[in-house]
């Protein structure tokens, strides 16, 4: 299939995933809703005469991100099982792995636009001051996202076809998630105390590897876990 | 004589340590209706995936000629969508072009009233018209149709009928499962009994098929 | 020979393994504490290292067995494979507890502590946890074959994750130094210590293959009763 193909139907897949969500906002709202409570449930869960805000903000706002995503993740597939939709999708000559990559740009966006909105939040409620930062808080953020979205979205391909899917995917998915988010943590950490970058550079290679190798395994994978 | 549009060579399937069907063989001529008959739990939705292709054979082998259409027990649609955008994601899937296509299909169907509205609020009966209609987006060579009658009224069945006589007159091949032969016997040119894990026939069925059918499948079902 | 008999004579092997290896590890505990000198620095305690050691070992081998077994289960779609995979898995995450049981005693009276983030301790943690939802998720699937093809997915994303478990872990102590610890095993071991350890090691991997052998039995002859009620019904 010609690569001007290939995009045009992760398009289409993305688009029709984005519209769903637009139409319902369900997942959408559900996420957000969590990320506020989370981001101000961990403000207050120290001491703040011995913490100061800003040294657990990092953690924070990883563990926001992380199990805000998870709201999306476990609906991506669940939505392709509902009517038997996936069926309609294997059905056509497309290649598996565009249904994999577009559903996966498709959490892409949904989990984006969750830390899009959560970041000046973080910012305003933890009173973090970036100071030009910002762009790198954006690199990492990317960087983390895009380990943990390849992840999940393989692992949701799979669970949604489980019993007691909802439970499944955290359980197997957060052992996957302490790469990236301890190196999203250590990096937005030294982020916001003003580090130099090279400070930055182990976890951001370790950050690459893990990005790289998970989404080739994942889209090798993900035939794997379709019926046949 | 041309190719078969669909041919399976002793094709079996099983499910875990369950043996659903095992040697059946079938083609598929341009212009052939073949109807599928069996009692529930017969395979016979199992088969219909085993020849479109969703399902791997466990042994034996299917060679399709042509693009699958295929109509489940599930609409393959989203709620969120209207009917039109649903057929619109399928043309897209498929590389066709949507403009026309889609309001004939919705026209033909008798949805173009309905064009614009979320699936979500669709009777059964108008989705299983959607689901017909998103079958056809790409007019496929072979059409699959697993209990395509279920929750339509009378004149929505018509309807159906005459979509799948017309398209087996342009030369397609049709299977239609169904455990209700009488409500297909008009347009079906042969028969297939599915019962007790093998396949009987398919055969060609002439005027009084009606008659015929039921008695030979009242036969089989007591003999297994 | 039918399935049945093939599965029991696999269930007898791996019990004889199993006996011969408890055997043996009896002797390397009489080794180990009546042969083998006090370590001078950690007193009786260092003891603990022969089992911790080597249970650790075979837990990490377990679990790369499981995901070498999924790869080839993936690419020829063998049953076996997968049965030897999830025996792998469950022996793994057994041996995975004694080392996590055995390290917190090890680390008391040597590092004042039951628990410390050790990197080792703490990749072993992980891993654990991973291979225990692996587990988990078998009992979630009911088809055989869709279970096989999860669990292979699974079994070799695990594989891949390990080392940047380590790796994450490594990063996490070495950027983090903390007070000079004792390390739970000297660089350089005095001849007879490290004969024990080897032999204990030898030991472990040996107990672990009747282990695995005899889940591997049982899972064949559960996947036989289940077939047979199949069957019957």
């Amino acid at each position: 299939m010609p690569v001007a193909d290939y995009a045009r139907v992760v398009w289409a897949i993305i688009a029709k995933d984005a519209m769903v969500e637009w139409r319902t906002k369900t997942a959408f709202l559900s996420a957000m809703v969590f990320a506020i409570l989370v981001l101000s449930i961990l403000f207050f869960a120290r001491d703040p005469t011995a913490v100061s805000s800003l040294d657990v903000a990092p953690g924070a706002l990883w563990v926001t991100f992380t199990f805000a995503a998870m709201v999306g993740l476990n609906r991506a597939f669940l939505l392709e099982r509902e009517n038997g939709a996936m069926d309609g999708m294997l059905l056509t000559p497309i290649p598996r792995t565009a249904i994999f990559v577009g559903k996966m740009g498709g959490n892409l966006l949904f989990v984006a636009l969750v830390e899009a909105i959560s970041i000046p939040l973080f910012i305003l409620f933890y009173n973090v001051s970036l100071a030009g930062r910002l762009p790198q808080l954006i690199l990492v953020t990317a960087m983390a996202t895009v380990a943990f979205v390849a992840v999940g979205t393989l692992l949701s391909a799979m669970v949604v076809r489980t019993r007691f899917a909802e439970l499944m995917l955290p359980v197997l998915l957060l052992p996957f998630l302490i790469p990236p988010v301890v190196s999203a943590v250590q990096v937005t950490a030294r982020i916001l105390a003003g580090r130099p970058l090279s400070e930055m550079m182990p976890w951001l290679k370790l950050l690459a590897g893990f990005d790289i190798v998970f989404c080739v395994l994942t889209v090798l994978l993900f035939e794997a876990t379709l019926d046949e | 004589m041309n190719e078969p549009l669909l041919a399976a060579q002793d094709v079996s399937r099983r499910f875990g340590y369950r043996q659903i069907f095992s040697n059946v063989t079938l083609t598929l001529e341009p212009g052939e209706v073949l109807a599928l008959v069996g009692p529930n739990g017969a395979g016979k939705t199992t088969l219909l995936r085993v020849l479109a292709g969703l399902l791997k054979p466990t042994t034996g082998s299917v060679r399709r000629n042509g693009t699958i259409g295929l109509v489940a027990h599930h609409s393959m649609g989203y709620d969120a969508l209207t009917a039109r955008e649903n057929l619109a994601f399928a043309a897209r899937l498929w590389g066709v072009s949507e403009t026309g296509r889609i309001d004939l299909l919705l026209d033909r169907l008798g949805l173009s009233k309905w064009g614009e509205m979320r699936t979500a609020a669709f009777s059964r009966g108008m989705i299983q018209r959607l689901a017909i209609a998103r079958a056809l987006v790409h007019d496929p060579g072979i059409l699959l149709l697993d209990e395509p009658l279920n929750n339509l009224d009378e004149p929505g069945a018509e309807v159906v009928l005459q979509v799948i006589d017309e398209l087996a007159e342009r030369g397609r091949a049709i299977v239609v499962v169904t455990h209700q032969f009488e409500r297909i016997a008009a347009i079906a040119t042969s028969v297939g009994y599915l019962v007790g894990g093998s396949l009987e026939g398919p055969e060609p069925i002439d005027g009084r098929a009606a008659e015929v059918v039921s008695h030979k499948y009242r036969s089989l079902l007591a003999g297994g | 020979m039918t399935r049945r008999e093939r599965a029991l004579g696999t269930a007898r092997t791996g019990q004889v393994v199993t006996a011969i290896s408890l055997l043996a590890l009896a002797g390397v505990f009489v080794r180990a504490l009546a042969f083998t000198p006090v370590d001078r620095l950690q007193g009786p305690a260092q003891k603990i290292l022969y089992i911790h050691a080597p249970v650790a070992f075979t837990s990490l081998m377990a679990f790369a067995v499981c995901g070498v077994l999924s790869l080839i289960y993936l690419a020829m779609r063998d049953r076996r494979l997968d049965r030897a995979a999830a025996a792998s898995a469950e022996v793994g995450v057994a041996f995975s507890v004694a080392m996590l049981i055995t390290g917190p005693i090890w680390g008391k009276p040597v590092w004042g502590t039951w628990w410390t983030w050790d990197a080792r301790l703490t990749s072993t943690l992980f891993i654990f946890l991973l291979f225990v939802g692996y587990l988990i998720m078998r009992d979630a699937v009911i088809d055989p074959d869709q279970r096989a093809r999860f669990s292979a997915v699974i079994g070799i994303m695990g594989l891949v994750l390990v080392p940047f478990i380590h790796l994450t872990v490594y990063l996490f102590r070495t950027l983090h130094p903390n007070p000079t610890l004792l390390k739970p095993s000297a660089p350089s071991m005095p001849g007879v210590m490290l004969v024990t350890l080897l032999s204990s090691i030898g030991v472990f991997l040996l107990l672990y293959a009747g282990f695995v052998t005899q889940r591997y039995a049982v899972a064949a002859l559960q996947e036989l009763r289940e077939e047979e009620m199949l069957r019957d019904s």
